[in-house]
């Protein structure tokens, strides 16, 4: 990994320090993480999607597990925390009783979606800057 | 000595970042990436590794499943976005646990941790002098374990079946347990033959002290032994079924 570019500060909506952490300074391979981030969360999203319209809550709980471990690696602590609560209320709760909550993941993905768009587009520009 | 592993694991992003940290360390040398356990398993049926990072939920058969079906004993370390997988963890006796997503220096740590327990199991298997447990006639109808600070004599017969705790080996018997300094493959290799049988990997069973078997669990003397699907065959050719 290359040396810590300090100069970059990420979205304050993310975990900037466990990021540091994970990153270590190389904002080429944040860059890299960010893209497949992007390119990745709407495929599994689609299978968040059909296991809910499906009525197949075990999957639906396996789908959203996957979609939470995406969210880690671009620093989403909390919307991961968010998505534990509701796998875990998929083995227990009905889709009528998880709409709610349903609603509001899917708000929150949208706009953790678009934050990442901003930083990928930042991290592109950023990592151009200091070639 | 580098370690040779291959990757388990459904989330691209998790596994790049895992071949990503183990090629930065130069201490673990990735044999490949599997998404899935059906072609993990089928790697490893044509060759053998020293470590598996292995995730337990991904499509099809889970982490575990693949741990049962194994025929041999890696280190594992299971990587995984749930903690509640930690008493199964320590049912398969698995090495160490990383919770997704995890920085270098806990993956660091982990592969430090298994060189310290592979360091310390060396001597045990290495040393042909001072061996853990002595087995003085190839067919004798006896052997002695060191346990308590002392080397115990045990009738082959009297072992109901042995028990892998890491770095220890228990042996079961109808009155008591001895925990011997060694490991199941040890074991193995002194043991198996007309009545002893592996039949998980953490489990080494007496034939002739089965009392039944249902489903994949042994019963011994009121003791419930799983039976590892790589395994069953094996059990199943070794069986007077009539």
């Amino acid at each position: 990994m290359q040396k810590i570019r300090p100069s970059f500060v990420f979205d304050e909506n993310l975990n900037s320090s466990f990021l540091e952490e994970l990153f270590e300074g190389d904002t080429i391979y944040a860059e890299a993480v960010f893209e497949d981030f992007l390119k990745d969360l709407p495929v599994y999203w689609e299978r968040v999607e059909a296991a809910y319209q499906d009525r197949n809550l075990p999957t639906l709980g396996t789908s959203v597990h996957t979609c939470k471990t995406l969210f880690g690696y671009v620093g989403f602590t909390d919307l991961q925390e968010l998505c534990q609560q509701f796998e875990n209320k998929c083995s227990v709760n009905s889709p009528e009783e998880l709409r709610v909550e349903y609603i509001l993941l899917i708000q929150r993905k949208e706009r953790a979606q678009h934050i990442i768009e901003k930083e990928y587009t930042r991290l592109r520009l950023f990592n151009g800057e200091n070639d | 000595m580098k370690l040779s592993c291959i990757i388990v694991e459904d989330i691209q992003i998790a596994a790049d970042f895992l071949r990503k940290f183990c090629e930065k360390s130069d201490l673990v040398e990735v044999k490949g990436h599997f998404m899935n356990v059906t072609d993990a398993l089928e790697f490893l049926d044509q060759e053998r590794v020293d470590l598996l990072f292995l995730d337990v939920e991904m499509p099809g058969a889970n982490g575990f499943e693949l741990l049962d079906r194994l025929t041999y004993s890696p280190m594992i370390i299971l990587t995984t976005s749930k903690t509640e997988y930690a008493f199964n963890a320590f049912q398969y006796h698995v090495n160490d646990y990383l919770k997704k997503p995890f920085t270098y220096k806990r993956f660091l740590e982990a592969i430090d941790k298994l060189q310290q327990q592979a360091a310390e199991a060396a001597p045990a298997q290495q040393t042909p002098v001072q061996p853990t447990t002595v087995n003085p006639l190839p067919d004798s109808d006896f052997l002695f374990i060191k346990a308590e600070d002392k080397l115990i004599k045990v009738r082959k017969d009297d072992i109901l079946f042995l028990e892998s705790m890491r770095d220890y080996v228990k042996f079961v018997t109808p009155l008591k347990s001895y925990i011997t300094y060694s490991t199941l493959k040890n074991m193995e290799e002194k043991l198996i033959g007309q009545t002893f049988l592996k039949v998980h990997r953490s489990y080494i069973v007496n034939i002739n002290k089965i009392d039944d078997i249902r489903g994949n669990i042994i019963y011994i003397v009121g003791n419930q032994i799983p039976i590892g699907k790589g395994h069953k065959e094996d059990l199943e050719a070794r069986l007077n079924i009539l």
